[in-house]
């Protein structure tokens, strides 16, 4: 038995649980709406936010203060010393319903609501609609991670499926199904993804983009699985417990499900930890090219795509890249898990 | 050899066929054709339609419009794009050697880094080295050419420099990076463990030589192997980095055609691409024979 705790196991599922949690109370976190546009601030900067009141002293309570813009040409921005409020916590903002259930108008941060002069807390600045990014970005994870392990779960059944019964069957069956795998795999990924994308209309709403997102997924990357789940199955199959269930009158489809499945399902899930980080990275590829989920909906491909703009991009680089922060953490704690589940195998 | 180069050729075709009908029928199916943007033109009557639909053939049956694109790509005519009104085939080879010098110096740059990496550990067996190894395998495994380009971007904006062959051959590279040296690392360590190393050593050869003319033989194989699947890989890579770096290229390309629906070009690049995953497959297949005595006589027999 081990009993030295495992970390990188650890820190995986804590970075995938932060995430999930972050994509669920969205709204919670999310002290403005998405949508909000607020036109005087466009490509504002990062809030500043200080434990002192206008004149210096200090104060309990952070205190946010405002700016006002110094240049609409380049929108750049200075600070107004004069204006500021107190950041708070549990404060009223715009209502939503919690887990679409609940209505409320509470947010776990931001500044009162007094006046159209309270500056605002943008922890991140704003985008070139003058949107809250914090907010976009908090709520762009759900999007993003609903699409790439939904779509993994089916590659996965589709993929499975194939491989068992590539496995089980005879050679002329085996050979079809393991050609097509083989075609299929050695396409490049992302054009097939694009290619499969065609073939629907290019301004798709989020429900049916997440739909046909989800779908493509599965028909373009299930081909590893299969080839995967087939070579194990065909080393399961020359068990002895195999031979024995089967002298025992085990029906072919229940000897599959039921002693040979379960013998295989760690490779499977050390694949699946694979195909995850794969498919949130396909998904972020097409928001960014445009043709996944589309504004004003925000998502961690989408909002990327205002790295086109060079201006703001030499102007605040860390801002703008801020979702690919977020991507890479999924990907690294998804990567943690897989790399752990793979050790444990040996 | 020739067998070998039949099996490949005959898999080639497989492949090629399989992937070009599938692209074909999902694309001919699924989003309407060419013609179907001037249904709701008033001034385009049903009559019209029909008789354009006639005229370029797109009112026959799918598989008999598969075989005759089929035989016109085989005589090189992939047919004309929709969107840059020039021939398929054309823009297609002109874009394609941008990609593959980027992608050949992309994947000298991550098999340098990793062959010097792997036999530095292989030789001096430090263990922070084995550490920093892994570490970097994990850190660039995870950090995906999306995220990579935009950082190369900001970098080349910072700088206002507008030469983007390097950033995009090191953005392309450093995910191959993982591919190559957890292979090449293992590989070593399972080598170095053969009998055949203790009698190298035994016979008194130096440490150097034991790595770089034993060791090293029973690695190169593997690595062959993944340095023939990774044209893939950097096909699809392209897309993002040409996107994002601005570079004119296949993955650009691509992006263009889907952006504005433009089948033929589409199908054309699917065509380019599989065959180009296919030959660099082939390649390093047939490589791997020159390297090892042991495949060449079982496929001699």
């Amino acid at each position: 038995m081990k009993t030295r705790p495992n970390w990188p196991l650890r820190t995986g599922i804590a970075i995938v649980a932060v995430l999930y949690f972050v994509a669920i109370f969205a709204e919670f976190l999310a002290p403005y709406e998405h949508r909000e546009q607020q036109r005087q601030t466009p490509s504002a900067p990062r809030s500043t936010i200080r434990f002192a009141d206008e004149n210096g002293n200090f104060a309990a309570t952070p205190r946010v203060f405002g700016y006002r813009m110094a240049d609409a040409l380049t929108q750049r921005y200075e600070a107004d010393e004069t204006r500021s409020a107190p950041m708070l916590f549990f404060v009223k903002g715009y209502s939503y319903r919690l887990f679409g259930l609940f209505e409320t108008d509470r947010h776990l941060f931001g500044t009162p609501i007094e006046s159209p002069e309270t500056p605002k807390a943008h922890l991140l600045g704003t985008d070139a609609l003058g949107r809250d990014r914090f907010s976009r970005l908090v709520r762009a994870t759900r999007f993003s991670l609903l699409v790439a392990p939904a779509g993994t779960i089916l590659a996965c059944l589709l993929g499975i499926t194939i491989g068992m019964i590539s496995g089980y069957s005879n050679r002329f069956v085996d050979s079809i199904l393991m050609g097509i795998t083989d075609a299929v795999l050695s396409l490049p990924s992302l054009i097939v993804i694009l290619a499969a994308r065609v073939a629907f209309p290019l301004e798709l709403p989020p429900f049916t983009a997440a739909v046909l997102l989800i779908g493509i997924f599965a028909l373009t990357g299930w081909s590893e699985m299969a080839r995967l789940a087939r070579g194990l199955v065909k080393e399961t199959l020359a068990m002895d417990y195999i031979l024995a269930a089967k002298a025992t009158g085990v029906k072919p489809l229940r000897t599959m499900t039921h002693h040979v499945l379960p013998n295989i399902t760690r490779p499977l899930l050390t694949q699946a930890m694979l195909i995850l980080p794969a498919f949130l990275l396909a998904e972020a590829a097409l928001s960014f090219l445009g043709v996944g989920l589309q504004e004003p909906e925000p998502s961690l491909g989408n909002m990327l795509s205002a790295a086109a703009d060079i201006a703001q991009l030499k102007l605040q680089p860390l801002l703008l890249l801020s979702p690919a922060l977020v991507i890479v953490a999924y990907v690294f704690g998804v990567r943690l898990i897989g790399n752990e589940l793979k050790n444990d195998d040996r | 050899m020739l067998r070998l180069l039949t099996r490949k050729l005959v898999q080639g075709i497989f492949l090629i066929l399989i992937s070009s009908a599938i692209t074909f029928a999902l694309l001919a199916n699924a989003g309407g054709d060419a013609l179907s943007a001037l249904q709701d033109n008033p001034q385009v009557s049903r009559e019209t339609l029909d008789n354009l639909r006639r005229v370029y053939g797109l009112d026959r049956p799918m598989v008999e419009r598969y075989a005759v694109w089929l035989g016109s790509a085989v005589r090189g005519d992939l047919g004309n794009s929709l969107y840059f009104r020039t021939p398929v085939a054309t823009l297609v080879a002109t874009r394609f050697g941008s990609t593959l010098m980027v992608s050949l110096a992309a994947i000298a740059i991550s098999l340098g880094i990793s062959v010097l990496l792997a036999f530095v550990a292989a030789r001096f067996r430090w263990r922070w080295l084995a550490a920093v190894n892994d570490f970097v395998v994990l850190l660039s495994a995870s950090t995906p050419r999306l995220v990579l380009s935009l950082i190369a971007l900001t970098i080349l904006v910072q700088l206002s420099l507008t030469e983007t062959f390097v950033a995009a051959a090191v953005v392309l590279a450093i995910p191959l990076i993982s591919l190559f040296l957890a292979q090449l690392v293992d590989g070593l360590d399972d080598a170095m463990k053969q009998d055949y190393i203790r009698l190298a050593r035994a016979k008194g050869l130096s440490e150097n030589v034991v790595i770089l003319r034993h060791a090293s033989r029973a690695t190169l194989n593997p690595v062959l192997t993944l340095v023939g699947l990774c044209l893939g890989a950097l096909l699809a890579g392209s897309v993002l980095v040409e996107t994002i770096l601005g570079r004119q290229g296949m993955g650009s390309l691509m992006v263009a055609a889907v952006r504005n629906r433009d089948i033929p070009l589409v199908m054309g690049i699917v065509l380019v691409a599989s065959a180009a995953v296919w030959l660099a497959n082939s390649l390093a297949e047939v490589s791997q024979m020159f390297n090892d005595k042991r495949l060449r006589d079982a496929e001699a027999k």
